[in-house]
């Protein structure tokens, strides 16, 4: 399985990857972007299973670049990993069709749970 | 004449959780109370902000992290998982830890509001003098200060 992992911070990038690790989802391909627009050309060209994005980046945010996907006909697999959780956030990612969303600061067990049944 | 503000202790509560999850307990994160108005007790220091953008009665603020070096430098490394870090990675690490912090923090207080993105600068952070400071926690990590403080600029009518 193929994940992309699209954050603006190099170290959140690597912290989601070694907590990926930690959840027992350490067997994966990952493929690293630095925003929104980073992460839709790259769901086109790496063809990933799922992406793990933040939200709020510079040049394309996370929400903005799921619209684009879903706009585009893709229907990748989505979660958003963020440090907003209000239920705001989660109706309008849902509602975008995002699968989960993992708040910042998050652990190992917070992802093992999202990623049950979506990762093989 | 109220100002809202979120709780001195839920900011401590996120602050606890963001060092918890991602610095490990091995060097905790302690409660060291400094008096209101004293400057940030250290002289190199990295701070970042960010700001909460209020609209249609949301609430707006800025958050803002002060650290001294050593403990920008350390908590970079910690993140990454490395030894060696530079002053770009500890830009990301200080600013993405502003972002957690903020963001926790606007998920607490009453929206519709959008969240800035960080900006980092080595060095103490100024405020202007409109800005009112309403919630601010000090700690010690590593035995070298760490400030996260709330700024308002509006004083709420309600």
């Amino acid at each position: 399985m193929k994940i992309l992992v699209a954050d603006d911070s190099k170290v959140m990038r690597q912290i989601v990857i070694r907590t990926l690790r930690q959840a027992g989802h350490g067997g994966h391909d990952i493929v690293e972007a630095e925003n929104g627009r980073d992460a839709l050309e790259k769901v086109q060209t790496e063809q990933p299973d799922l992406v793990l994005s933040d939200w709020n980046m510079p040049e394309m945010n996370g929400i903005d670049c799921l619209a684009a996907l879903r706009a585009s006909g893709s229907q990748v697999k989505f979660g958003f990993v963020t440090s907003e959780g209000s239920d705001e956030m989660r109706q309008r990612a849902a509602a975008a069709g995002a699968l989960f969303l993992i708040t910042k600061p998050f652990t190992p067990e917070a992802f093992d749970e999202a990623l049950q049944g979506i990762l093989g | 004449m109220s100002v809202a503000a979120p709780e001195l202790t839920d900011v401590q509560a996120i602050v606890e959780q963001v060092w918890s999850s991602f610095l490990g307990e091995a060097e905790p994160l302690l409660p060291q109370p400094v008096p209101a108005g004293a400057p940030f007790p250290a002289e190199d220091a990295w701070s970042a902000a960010i700001t909460v953008n209020g609209t249609d009665g949301g609430w707006s603020g800025m958050v803002t992290v002060e650290l001294a070096e050593k403990v920008a430098f350390s908590l970079t490394a910690e993140m990454l998982g490395v030894e060696d870090v530079e002053d770009g990675d500890v830009a990301d690490a200080v600013g993405e830890l502003v972002n957690m912090i903020g963001g926790n923090i606007k998920s607490l207080m009453p929206g519709p509001s959008a969240l800035s993105l960080p900006v980092v600068a080595a060095g103490r952070a100024a405020h202007s003098s409109e800005a009112v400071e309403v919630a601010r926690f000090d700690g010690l990590w590593i035995g070298q200060p760490v400030r996260v403080s709330v700024h308002v600029t509006s004083i709420g009518e309600n």
